[in-house]
């Protein structure tokens, strides 16, 4: 036994730059020690390099509690208004007859006036949704085929793959505003923002689709002496078909999800709804279009989700529950909106 | 009544010689292409087919030169090679593209004789029933009559068959080749079926050509098929050889396994 080691020795051996011991083992346990030791100073110097970033970016942002603490009262109001109370038999619950107020005065779904049917903000945003869609479905078709190298060979489908990563390239938000110029700030360019988007994307899932195609039916149908079109028809498309519809049910939901984004943005329906009401603090009327949004969001989502897993009989389309589809719906309609596919 | 006749064909991929100098001429029978995985069965169907482009050598159809696929030749392939996901009618409807248009074929417009004759050609090889089930839904037997009536549709002078039941139980194996038999004589063609199954081979065939190393090796009538013969195509592999008829059965069994692995380019 050495003497008792003195009191820095015994720091120099914490930390593993102690020179003791003459065993392989003693030898080996120093050297972990001061890696350890390493570690741990790189860690220090990335929590301090942290909290420089943090500290800064709080400057930049003028973040301030006092304000957040005096504006609490202020929020407080506006909880009010989002969820306004009121008591049914004496409980207190949230009054809901305003937000249905709000959504039959401003016509936020439909009315019939004198026989006819007048469509609201929800439809607007319906319908930019479909439109978009069913404008960019040829066109995704169109890239989807001429992207596949069995229809056109190697380096020149790649001018069409090209095109649809560009397209992808570019969220449906930044196009709808690259579109303006063309159709002012209406649903009309919301729904040719939509229709760029599909392109890009549907077009992509159909090539993706075509990629996993067999040979053998093409094969098959060309032993016919049947013509080149008809060759990509009956051999290749009648292999996907079932699959390109699913594809096209899941791009329209994403799509409806999409045209609410573009909605506060200017392309109308509700999401501009929800921009006027925010901007001119009607919280309760806000709190409606939100409602509303997740009703649209979650339904076209459920019913989306249905067909595909009708039609996908064998292959596993995740399902979620009705509540599933409305809990989710905020989370989907931003992802949605800056460009990203989800379920 | 056609007359098949290849005359000194050739076929190489890359380096691999797939065919060597094989001429024969077959004249409304049924001819059965025989010999082992590789011997150049496959090559030679799909030349004759217009699959694949031949090297050296020449196809005639009745004194008419074959190149590129055509409708009077139909072909039936091992795996089927059918739409899995529509209906064995519109399958066997598939035969008369090569008569319609492309617009008219989309909408299935096809005339009403098509539509008939895909629907006789179903009921040739006992399907009529089923003719509107999915494919996918059909067992592997099943499957391939389909292939035999979208061939028929075709209404072709000559009948090719790829291995047409290697993938099939003993059973199904020999109702397709009763249908396919049945089919061709129906029809009044002429047809060249490679097979691996020699007993099947021999039950079915009228003329026999055997194949090896992708030269031709024997090309016998039906009365000449010896046990001989087999043996050289084969080498001694003792379970295929050509058994007394008591004992096919597991001849049969024993000779199922699939794929040539001849390369296959799919262009189109």
């Amino acid at each position: 036994m050495s003497a008792p080691p003195s009191r820095d020795n015994a720091i120099a051996e914490y930390l593993g730059y102690a020179e003791i011991g003459d065993s392989p083992a003693e030898h080996k346990l120093q050297e972990m020690k001061r890696r350890k030791t390493r570690r741990r100073l790189w860690t220090l110097v990335g929590i301090v390099a942290a909290y420089v970033l943090f500290y800064s970016s709080l400057l930049l942002i003028e973040f301030n509690l006092t304000e957040l603490a005096g504006q609490l009262d202020q929020f407080y109001e506006a909880l009010l208004g989002y969820f306004p109370p009121t008591t049914y038999f004496g409980i207190p619950f949230i009054d809901v007859a305003q937000y249905v107020n709000f959504i039959i005065e401003e016509n936020l779904i439909l009315t019939i006036e004198n026989g006819q049917i007048v469509w609201g903000a929800m439809f607007v945003t319906l319908a930019v949704a479909f439109a978009g869609t069913v404008l960019g479905l040829p066109l995704a078709l169109f890239f989807g085929v001429m992207s596949s190298e069995r229809v056109v060979p190697y380096p020149f489908n790649f001018a069409f793959r090209a095109t649809m990563s560009l397209i992808r390239a570019i969220p449906g938000l930044v196009w709808f505003l690259i579109l303006i110029p063309l159709a002012g700030v209406t649903p009309f360019t919301g729904a040719l923002a939509i229709m760029v988007d599909t392109t890009g994307y549907l077009g992509r899932l159909f090539t993706d689709e075509l990629e996993e195609i067999e040979d053998g039916p093409i094969e098959g149908i060309r032993s016919t002496g049947a013509s080149r079109s008809q060759i990509v028809s009956f051999g290749m498309l009648s292999q996907v078909v079932r699959q390109f519809i699913a594809w096209i049910a899941f791009d329209l939901e994403h799509n409806v999800r999409a045209a609410i984004g573009l909605g506060i943005i200017g392309a109308g329906g509700l999401g501009l709804e929800l921009y006027i009401q925010r901007q001119t603090f009607h919280y309760t009327e806000m709190m409606a279009c939100i409602i509303l949004i997740f009703l649209l969001a979650g339904s076209v989502e459920l019913i989306s989700q249905r067909v595909r897993s009708a039609l996908r009989e064998d292959d596993t389309v995740e399902k979620s529950g009705i509540l599933e589809a409305f809990v989710n719906a905020p989370r989907n309609i931003l992802a949605s909106t800056m460009g990203r596919r989800g379920q | 009544m056609s007359t098949l006749k290849v005359e000194n064909l050739s076929k190489q991929f890359g380096d691999v010689t797939a065919l060597e100098d094989v001429s024969f001429e077959i004249e409304d029978e049924f001819a059965v292409l025989l010999g082992e995985s590789g011997s150049g069965k496959s090559t030679l169907l799909r030349c004759i087919n217009g699959l694949t482009e031949p090297t050296e050598g020449t196809i005639a159809l009745d004194e008419k030169e074959i190149t590129g696929s055509r409708t009077d030749v139909g072909m039936i392939f091992q795996q089927h090679n059918l739409v899995d996901g529509v209906s064995a009618y519109l399958n066997a409807l598939t035969g008369s593209l090569n008569r319609v248009s492309m617009l008219r074929s989309l909408l299935q417009w096809q005339s009403r004789e098509d539509k008939l004759r895909a629907l006789e050609a179903l009921e040739t090889v006992g399907l009529l029933e089923e003719s509107h089930q999915r494919v996918s839904q059909m067992s592997g037997g099943q499957q391939q009559r389909v292939g035999i009536a979208r061939a028929l549709v075709q209404d072709p002078r000559l009948l090719l068959a790829d291995e047409p039941v290697a993938s099939l139980d003993p059973s199904s194996a020999e109702t397709v080749m009763g249908y396919l038999r049945k089919a061709a004589k129906e029809h009044d063609v002429t047809a060249l079926v490679s097979l691996h199954q020699v007993n099947i081979a021999a039950h079915f065939g009228d003329r026999f050509i055997g194949l090896r190393d992708g030269q031709k090796l024997f090309e016998v009538e039906r009365e000449d098929l010896s046990p001989e013969l087999i043996d050289d195509l084969y080498g001694s592999v003792e379970t295929v050889g050509l058994a007394d008829q008591e004992e096919t059965v597991e001849g049969v069994i024993a000779e199922s396994d699939g794929n040539d692995n001849v390369e296959r380019e799919i262009k189109i």
